[in-house]
C-alpha cells in the first residue's frame, strides 16, 4: 500500500498547491468572479485526501506485514488461499441498469418513467443483495468477506 | 541497477500453483443470456469493445456526411440543422462512446486483470452494471435522431446559452444530457472498479513498480475520471434545472453566468482529453516493447511522465477559454506548455524502446509508428494553440479541428487499431490477417493525412469550424475537396479492418497462447483466457515476468 498511498498523496499535494497558487493569482489579477476553478481544485484535493486517509489506515494496519503483492520476492505460494468472492453470472445488474436508464428517461419525457424505473431499480437491488447473502452454514457457498 | 542473481526463473514457466481455487457454483449461461448476465471481466470487456466500435462506425458515418456537405462550396447535401446535429453527435459519440470507453472500459476491463495476474475485477456485478449504463447512454443520446427536432445540435461541449430551452427546444438536447450523464456514471463505476482491482488484486510479487505501463496509465486515467466526471454530471444537473425548472445558472439575462458552464465543462473536458489519450499511450508502450523484443526503455521515467501528465491536466482547463477574456492567461498558458515536457519524455522513451531492438514490422507496430508521427503533429499544433497570443488568432478555426483530429484520430484511434491487431489473437484465439491489416493501415494513413493536413491551411486562411457551407470566393474550395476525398479514403481504410475482423474471426490462423513472444502476463494464459484466467503464473521478478520465464538467458535487469 506504500506506493499506492504515496501516489494519492502526491495528487493531494499537487491539487492543493495548484488551488492555492490559482487562488492567489486570480485575486492578484482581479478576476474576482472566477470562483468555480478555485472551488473545484480545492474539492478535488479534499476528495483525494479522503482516499489517502483510507489507504494510510490500511497501510498502518499492515505495518511490518506486507501483502504478497507488495513484497518483491513473494512466490505464488504466498498468495495461496481464497483471494476474493467472485460471483457467477447474475441478472440483477442488468435490472438495476435498466431501472436507472428509465429513471434517466424521466428527465426527458416525464415522471412516469421515474416510477417504473424506481420499481425496477429497487426490485433488482433487493435481488442483488439477496443473491450475495449466502447461507452461513454452507461452507461451499460461503463468501470469505 | 543490479542484476538479480538469486531467484532465477526456471527454464519453463513455474509449475502450476493454485492462484484462485474458489469456483463459485452457479449457472454458466451461453449466447444472449451470457451477454446480459456475465460477470466475467473478459465478456464485459468484449461487450464494451464491440459496442464502442459500433459507435465508432456510426460516428464515422456522420463524419463522412459532414465532409460530403463541405466537399464543394454552397453545397446542399444536408440542411443547416442536420449539419449541426451531425457534428455535435459525431463529437459526442466519438468521445463518450468510442475513444474513452474503448480504452478505459473495454481494454481496461479485458487486460488490466490479466496483466496483473488477477482472476477477475474487484466488483464483477458492478462491472456488469456499468456496461448497461454505458449502453443505455449510447442509445439515449442517439435516440435524439428519431425525435421531431432531431438530436442535440449545439456542439459537443454544449455552450450556454445555446443549450437553454429557448434556443434548443425539444427532447434531443435532454436526451443528450441524460445519455452523456449515463456514460459518465458508467465511467465513474469502471474507475472505482479498476482502481480497486489494481490496488488489491495483484498477483504475489507484482509490486506497483512491476506493473506494465499500460496498467499504470489505466490507473492514472481512472484517477482523472474520478475527478472529472462528477463535475460534468453536476454541470448537467444545473443545465437540466435551467431547461426545465426555470433555473438561471447560465442565463445572462437573469443574472446567470454562461462562463460558469465553460469553467465547469472544461474542468471536466480537459482531463477528459487525457482520459482519451493516456490508455493509448500505454497501448503504444506495450506494443512497441513487445515488437522490439526489449523491455520498456526508462520504465520509471515513463510512469513519472504519466503521473505528471495526469496531474498537470487538472490545471489547464481554461486554455479552451482564452478568448472569453475572463481567464487567467499566464497561469493556463504555463501549465499547458508544461505538459509538453512529460509528453516529450514519453516520445523519447518510445524511441528508446525501439532503439537497437529486433523490431518486427507487424500491423500493430505500423499503427504505433503512425501514432508516433501523427500524435507528434497534433502535439506541436497543441503547443501553438496553448499560447494565448496565437490562440486569439486561431481559436475556433479549422486549425483547431486539424489539431484535435491529429491527437484523437491520428493519435488515439490509431493506437486503438494497434490494440485491435495486437490483442485480437488473445481475445479470439485467431490471428488477424497481416495482408488486410497492412493494407488497411496504408489506406487509413494516406486518407487521414489527406483529410486533416489541408485543414491546417484552411484554419490559417480563416475558415471557422462548424460552418455548414462557404462561398466559392473564399479560397477554401480546393483544400476542402482534398479533405473530403481524404475522409472517404480513410473510411475505406477503416472498412478494410472491419472486413479483416470478420474474415479472421472465421478463417484466421490459430494464434496459440503467445503469438508475439509477449512479455506481460496476459500472454501466459490461453487464448481466449478461461474463466478466472490463470492455470498457473510464472514467478514475477521484473516488469516482464513472462519474458523472464520464456528466455532465462536474457533476464530483465531489475533494481529496487
Amino acid at each position: 500500500m506504500k506506493v499506492e498511498s504515496r501516489t494519492i498523496l502526491g495528487a493531494v499535494v499537487f491539487l492543493a498547491a495548484t488551488a492555492a497558487l490559482y487562488w492567489v493569482l486570480v485575486y492578484e489579477h482581479g478576476h474576482h468572479t472566477e470562483a468555480s476553478g478555485i472551488a473545484m481544485l480545492t474539492f478535488s484535493a479534499c476528495a483525494y485526501a479522503i482516499l489517502f486517509g483510507y489507504l494510510l489506515v490500511q497501510y498502518l494496519r499492515r505495518e511490518g506485514h506486507p501483502r504478497p503483492e507488495d513484497s518483491f520476492d513473494a512466490t505464488m505460494a504466498d498468495g495461496e488461499g481464497e483471494i476474493a468472492y467472485f460471483p457467477a453470472a447474475s441478472i440483477w445488474p442488468a435490472g438495476v441498469g435498466l431501472g436507472l436508464i428509465l429513471a434517466g428517461c424521466a428527465a426527458v419525457w416525464g415522471l412516469w418513467y421515474l416510477i417504473i424505473g424506481a420499481i425496477l431499480f429497487f426490485g433488482a437491488a433487493i435481488g442483488w443483495v439477496v443473491e450475495s447473502d449466502v447461507p452461513e452454514d454452507d461452507p461451499e457457498l460461503q463468501s470469505p468477506h | 541497477m543490479t542484476l538479480i542473481e538469486e531467484e532465477r526463473p526456471p527454464e519453463h514457466p513455474a509449475p502450476a500453483e493454485p492462484v484462485l481455487m474458489e469456483i463459485v457454483p452457479g449457472p454458466r449461461p451461453h449466447g444472449l443470456v451470457k451477454y446480459i448476465t456475465s460477470t466475467d471481466h473478459k465478456q464485459i470487456g468484449l461487450n464494451y469493445l464491440v459496442t464502442s466500435f459500433i459507435g465508432f462506425l456510426f460516428a464515422g458515418l456522420m463524419a463522412e456526411g459532414i465532409r460530403t456537405q463541405l466537399i464543394v462550396p454552397n453545397n446542399h447535401f444536408v440542411t443547416e440543422n442536420v449539419y449541426n446535429q451531425l457534428f455535435t453527435m459525431h463529437g459526442t459519440i466519438m468521445l463518450f462512446v468510442f475513444l474513452g470507453p474503448f480504452a478505459f472500459a473495454g481494454l481496461g476491463n479485458y487486460f488490466v486483470p490479466l496483466m496483473i495476474g488477477a482472476p477477475d475485477m474487484a466488483f464483477p456485478r458492478f462491472n456488469n452494471l456499468s456496461y448497461w449504463l454505458y449502453l443505455g447512454g449510447f442509445i439515449l443520446m442517439s435516440a435524439g435522431f428519431l425525435t421531431n427536432n432531431g438530436a442535440a445540435n449545439f456542439g459537443w461541449f454544449g455552450y450556454a446559452p445555446l443549450t437553454e430551452a429557448i434556443h434548443s427546444p425539444g427532447p434531443g438536447a435532454d436526451l443528450w444530457i441524460v445519455g452523456v450523464g449515463l456514460t459518465g456514471f458508467s465511467g465513474i463505476f469502471t474507475a472505482v472498479n479498476i482502481i480497486t482491482t489494481i490496488f488489491t488484486l495483484r498477483a504475489p510479487g507484482m509490486v506497483m513498480f512491476r506493473m506494465p505501463i499500460f496498467v499504470w496509465n489505466q490507473m492514472v486515467t481512472m484517477f482523472l475520471i474520478l475527478l472529472a466526471f462528477p463535475v460534468l454530471t453536476s454541470a448537467f444537473a444545473l443545465l437540466w434545472i435551467d431547461r426545465h425548472l426555470g433555473g438561471q445558472f447560465f442565463n445572462y439575462d437573469k443574472g446567470g453566468q454562461p462562463i460558469l458552464w465553460q469553467n465547469l465543462f472544461w474542468f471536466f473536458g480537459h482531463p477528459e482529453v487525457y482520459i482519451l489519450a493516456l490508455p493509448y499511450f500505454g497501448i503504444v508502450t506495450e506494443v512497441l516493447a513487445t515488437m522490439s523484443k526489449k523491455p520498456v526503455f526508462g520504465y520509471k521515467g515513463m510512469i513519472g511522465a504519466t503521473l505528471s501528465i495526469g496531474a498537470l491536466s487538472m490545471g489547464v482547463w481554461a486554455h479552451h477559454m482564452y478568448t472569453t477574456g475572463a481567464v487567467l492567461l499566464p497561469f493556463f498558458a504555463a501549465l499547458s506548455l508544461l505538459i509538453a515536457v512529460p509528453t516529450g519524455i514519453k516520445f523519447f522513451n518510445w524511441i528508446g524502446t525501439m532503439w537497437r531492438g529486433t523490431i518486427s514490422l507487424t500491423t500493430a507496430t505500423l499503427y504505433c509508428l503512425g501514432f508516433l508521427v501523427m500524435f507528434l503533429f497534433g502535439g506541436i499544433t497543441g503547443v501553438i494553440l496553448a499560447q494565448p497570443v496565437l490562440d486569439f488568432q486561431l481559436h475556433n478555426t479549422y486549425l483547431v479541428v486539424a489539431h484535435f483530429h491529429y491527437v484523437m484520430f491520428g493519435g488515439s484511434a490509431f493506437a486503438a487499431f494497434a490494440a485491435i491487431y495486437y490483442w485480437y489473437p488473445k481475445m479470439t484465439g485467431r490471428m488477424l490477417s497481416e495482408f488486410w491489416g497492412k493494407l488497411s493501415f496504408t489506406v487509413m494513413f494516406i486518407g487521414f493525412n489527406l483529410c486533416f493536413f489541408p485543414q491546417h491551411t484552411l484554419g490559417l486562411r480563416g475558415m471557422p469550424r462548424r460552418i455548414e457551407t462557404y462561398s466559392a470566393g473564399a479560397g477554401w474550395s480546393f483544400l476542402n475537396m482534398l479533405s473530403s476525398i481524404g475522409a472517404y479514403i480513410a473510411g475505406v481504410g477503416v472498412l478494410l479492418t472491419v472486413w479483416n475482423l470478420y474474415i479472421s474471426y472465421r478463417k484466421g490462423a490459430i494464434a496459440g497462447d503467445n503469438p508475439w513472444d509477449g512479455q506481460t502476463l496476459e500472454w501466459a494464459c490461453s487464448s481466449p483466457p478461461p474463466e478466472h484466467n490463470f492455470e498457473s503464473l510464472p514467478p514475477i521478478r521484473s516488469e516482464r515476468p513472462l519474458w523472464d520465464a520464456n528466455h532465462p538467458d536474457q533476464l530483465t535487469r531489475v533494481g529496487h
